[in-house]
């Protein structure tokens, strides 16, 4: 929008911030790779090294073997992928019924979303540990999808429902007259248009079951069924303090994420931006 | 699961009715997981509230009535402190987020060479949790191996390493600034999609009016944003005052309470197993406490008036 | 126009519907818990939790458990390692619905809790019949009868830890610096042993600070109970208000600024990178400064004696293999916690973690005499003047009161918010109001 005139302007007020910018965010993800790629010795050693001196893997074996990450990483995975199936397809549904219709309860419904938001999730973990016990889903990854499901849903499907009522209705009912076939009415026209916003809605709910790590750790109680977050806590206990190991831990815990916003990027701004434009 | 039959049988019964049936047959599954897994629990937390329940020590469970209230306002002197610290938290916390944030999307959205890169390395810190974060900033806050003490110290700005998390100012300082770093990214995401949207065509016939670019961000960036900003901030508002991952990391909600907020108090009672039932009476006070807030907010700011 | 998108939605449930399904009985199987399987045939599968896992104890258990399914082909052991700080509420939310192990690794401060709460399965007939019977520390056996409302045995020790003070003895050559034997000399040497580069001593003033604040309190003064005869508590007692005054005059001059918020990880990362050259925590560190450090340039001390010349150590220092009563293979179970006892693997553990074996057999190894730290260790639990004062391990507020009232009252007095007197007083206050609750709703 700005224009930018001239070369010094241009520096200025823009590659100067974006060097900035860059640096904040990226310094403390560069710091902690370096750290993971020390020797034992030299994380602590003056002065400090800004590229390790001796590189080694040693510290992402220790990770990967000693405390099972190779079996959180991948539990992780399954719980993040089923989740994100659900909510996107949850959040779909009600997100439209939001956008396209009015009806009663409507308001009642959009209040108990936002309201599910104001408890802090400490307090909910008796209470859910109960009820999936007699469920018989302890240690099942279905109860972590469900109640991360649960928690997601609230947020995503406000997200959804205006990223739908920001697409003309008209589209839909062209498509329907063109004389394409339902299927293809629904991969041609209908899908691409959610495409952002869903792929929004999936980064979101991603992230969080990624990160997620009390309730991971109060509805599992086998050392099998665990997620990245709680083998995370390991590596903080007492007598167990290795700071090249734990900073190898959480490098492998960015990877995904990382990967997913190089990926994702570009639909994660034009979903928010459906979901949000006044 | 339901057969094709029923299947058609639906849709064959839709033609009657369906425009009143489809919006409540699409909510239900959400309605339904939220209603059993986020409200029921919920609701037990308001039960709660109304007895002594210590899950350690059962001999002591009983109908408190209004007890745990009564000495919530009577007797607690942490439940107004650590409101107030909550009140610095999320009003630091939102505004410097939203202040960066627009600085991070107005000049994400410029052309360069390597947006896209760029772009997808801004946003990275919003996918790290709280945990990670907080361990990554420990490392760098560490007095004897921290980075930032050595970088300091090379500049020359202190002349001995500094305990950042040691001075009850400091701390709160050095937890503001490593969540500020996780937090920038949201708003900046959603500012920018939203900047997106603003037609271009607007900023051309500011141009030919001679309106500064200042001129131009107040008086057509900023309306055009109202609503994006008034949303994400609400949300981030009640994000940030359940939020309680880096405090609890990063300093414990201390030294001495000086980062001990609302909510990490109450995780606190909870996680280290006292009475639940007080900790529940704490968590319904801090749910009224949104709840009012968001009203009003909404109220005030008139959001969708158009609704 | 939305009958597409209606058929759209309905397409979308069915498939949700069948991924439930799918998620639903692909993992039952696996996701049985020890409960659904049948003694009958003598196979069992028994769990059991370890509540401090990590990269350097999750292996030693594994170890043992392959050792011990070798010898018990038809039972099998389920290891779930715990990260120590959640250890705890996890086990207390399993224990409050009824979903528990079959073993645990359960700390001695445990153990009254968890007894009263019914959870744990009475030992002394087991460990009667065993050929363990003689061999276990009678001492710490006692001990956890004794913290007990009834009296039983709910928990055998495997291993036994004690607070001592790790000192950088090559410095304090150099120096010429006496190593300290009473509270004066510990104090001349914390600030003696300060120079430019370094300092003499790091508190622990963040998480877990104030288990070991205690120790060293009861440590100077000598106090035997926790209460006195009037229900009073000792903590402010003018002798541990002039220990304290003295000892956190230490801040910032003989310590580092950032003890303040010292949890295990920066105290102890203090000592073994050569910033601070004493720091108090137990033995079973040894193993984070062997890797650091060579093995002449730190030792373990003992916290010196009182002014009466006895050493003082709190009682209870141990861990203990509990059985839980919901489960269905005790005699398994038993077998489980009968094996990790026995010599060879208590051995096991204790040399690769550095602590004190329980099993008399053990002490006769040889990697036992040769480890400085651990005869540092018996010097004192051997010395038959020691004092073994017991902590209120039975008060059901006692950790949370520790952890909340005691961890920030002791950065307050750091940060001068508050003084020593005020923050014992408190202190001292919240153990007596629980004792009275606890008095009152037991004194039938």
């Amino acid at each position: 929008m700005i224009k930018m005139n001239r070369k010094k302007d241009k520096i200025m007020f823009l590659y100067l911030p974006l060097t900035l910018m860059i640096t904040w965010t990226i310094f403390p993800i560069y710091w902690t790779i370096n750290t993971a790629f020390k020797q034992e010795g030299d994380i602590v050693k003056r002065p400090l090294e800004y590229i390790p001196s001796a590189p080694t893997i040693e510290n992402f074996v220790v990770a990967w073997k000693n405390v099972g990450f190779a079996t959180f990483f991948k539990n992780s995975l399954i719980i993040g992928f089923f989740t994100v199936l659900i909510v996107i397809i949850l959040s779909t549904l009600s997100g439209y019924a939001l956008s396209r219709y009015n009806f009663k309860g409507k308001r009642f419904f959009l209040l108990m979303l936002l309201s599910t938001q104001f408890i802090p999730r400490a307090m909910l973990v008796i209470p859910l540990f109960i009820i999936f016990k007699n469920l018989g889903l302890i240690s099942h990854p279905l109860s972590l999808i469900i109640t991360y499901t649960a928690v997601e849903i609230p947020f995503t499907t406000v997200l959804m429902s205006g990223f739908i009522g920001n697409i003309p209705k008209e589209l839909e009912e062209a498509a329907a007259i063109d004389g394409c076939s339902k299927l293809q009415a629904l991969r041609h026209v209908i899908l691409p248009l959610l495409l952002p916003g869903i792929v929004a809605c999936g980064i979101f709910t991603f992230i969080y079951t990624w990160n997620e790590f009390l309730l991971a750790l109060m509805l599992t109680n086998q050392q099998a069924k665990f997620t990245l977050p709680v083998g995370l806590s390991f590596m903080m206990s007492e007598f167990n303090v290795n700071y090249g190991a734990l900073a190898a831990g959480s490098v492998i815990a960015l990877v995904p994420a990382i990967l997913l916003f190089a990926y994702a990027q570009k639909h994660l701004v034009s979903g928010m931006g459906g979901a949000i434009k006044g | 699961m339901d057969s094709p039959q029923q299947v058609r049988n639906m849709q064959t019964k839709k033609k009657f009715n369906s425009e009143k049936w489809i919006p409540y047959l699409f909510t239900l599954p959400s309605f339904l997981i939220i209603a059993a897994f986020l409200f029921y629990p919920i609701g037990t937390v308001f039960y709660y509230s109304f007895q002594h329940y210590d899950i350690s020590a059962p001999f002591y469970n009983r109908f408190a009535g209004f007890e745990n209230f009564v000495t919530i306002f009577t007797e607690d002197k942490m439940f107004l402190r650590s409101l107030w610290t909550s009140v610095k938290w999320v009003v630091s916390e939102v505004g410097l987020q939203l202040v960066f944030g627009m600085i991070f999307a107005l000049l994400l959205n410029q052309t360069f060479k390597l947006r896209g890169l760029v772009r997808a390395l801004a946003f990275i810190p919003w996918a790290i949790s709280g945990v990670l974060a907080s361990v990554m900033w420990s490392l760098m806050y560490n007095e004897h191996m921290g980075v930032f003490n050595d970088l300091l110290m090379k500049l020359g700005i202190i002349s001995e390493p500094k305990a950042f998390l040691a001075g009850t100012t400091s701390a709160f300082i050095a937890v503001i600034i490593a969540e500020l770093w996780r937090g920038i990214p949201f708003f900046a995401i959603t500012l920018l999609a939203s900047l997106q949207s603003i037609p271009e065509e607007l900023y051309e016939a500011a141009d030919v009016d001679g309106a500064g670019k200042w001129r131009q961000f107040i008086a057509i960036t900023l309306p055009h944003l109202k609503n994006t900003i008034i949303l994400t901030t609400l949300l981030r508002v009640v994000w940030e005052f359940n939020n309680v991952d880096l405090i609890f990391n990063l300093t414990g909600g201390g030294p001495a309470n000086s980062t001990t907020t609302l909510t990490m108090y109450i995780v606190n009672l909870a996680v280290h197993g006292s009475d639940f039932g007080y900790g529940a009476a704490l968590t319904v006070i801090s749910f009224g406490i949104l709840f009012i807030f968001a009203m009003t907010y909404l109220l005030i700011t008139r959001y969708q008036r158009e609704d | 126009m939305s009958k597409k998108l209606l058929r759209v939605g309905l397409l979308l449930m069915l498939m949700l519907g069948g991924i439930l399904a799918a998620c639903g009985g692909g993992n039952d199987d696996t996701s049985t818990s020890n409960k659904d399987e049948s003694s009958g045939d003598g196979n069992a599968k028994i769990t059991f939790w370890d509540e401090n896992a990590g990269p350097q104890r999750t292996p030693i258990w594994e170890e043992l458990i392959e050792r011990f399914e070798e010898e018990n082909p038809n039972i099998k052991v389920e290891y779930v390692g715990l990260p120590k700080d959640s250890a705890k509420s996890k086990l207390d939310t399993s224990i409050a619905a009824d979903d528990m192990p079959d073993v645990a690794s359960v700390q001695t401060s445990w153990l009254p809790e968890f007894a009263i709460r019914e959870a744990l399965l009475p030992l002394d007939d087991y460990l009667a019949d065993s050929t363990l019977k003689d061999l276990i520390n009678t001492g710490a056996i006692e001990f956890n009868k004794d913290i007990v409302q009834d009296g039983g045995l709910y928990g055998i020790p495997y291993t036994q830890n004690l607070d001592i003070i790790w000192i950088r003895s090559d410095w304090f050559e150099e120096e010429g610096v006496k190593v300290p034997e009473t509270w004066d000399d510990f104090f001349a040497a914390a600030n003696d042993m300060t120079t430019d580069d370094r300092y003499g001593y790091t508190i622990r003033g963040g998480a877990g600070g104030s288990f070991q604040l205690q120790r060293l309190m009861f440590a100077y003064s000598g106090f035997e109970d926790y209460f006195d005869a009037d229900g009073n508590a000792v903590i402010n007692d003018p002798e541990n208000v002039e220990f304290l005054e003295t000892y956190f005059d230490l801040y910032k001059t003989a310590t580092p600024e950032s003890d303040i918020t010292n949890d295990y990880k920066e105290m102890i990362a203090g000592f073994d990178t050569g910033v601070v050259a004493m720091v108090h925590h137990n033995i079973g560190s040894f193993g984070e400064h062997n890797k650091a450090l060579e093995s002449d340039q730190f030792e373990a001390i003992p916290l010196p004696k009182t002014a009466d010349g006895k050493y003082v150590a709190e009682g209870g220092n141990t861990i203990n293999m509990s059985i839980f009563n919901s489960t269905k293979h005790p005699d398994a179970a038993w077998k489980f916690v009968e094996f990790i006892n026995s010599a060879e693997s208590q051995s096991y553990w204790n040399e690769q973690v550095g602590q004190i074996p329980t099993n008399s057999d053990v002490l006769e190894m040889d990697w036992i005499k040769e480890a400085p730290h651990i005869k540092t260790a018996f010097e004192v639990y051997d010395n038959p003047e020691t004092i073994l004062y017991k902590p209120p391990f039975y008060l059901p507020d006692y950790r949370s009161i520790l952890d909340n009232v005691v961890d920030s009252g002791t950065q307050a007095v750091l940060s001068g918010e508050m003084t020593v007197q005020e923050f014992l007083d408190s202190w001292a206050e919240e153990m007596e109001k629980s004792e009275a609750k606890y008095q009152e709703a037991f004194k039938d």
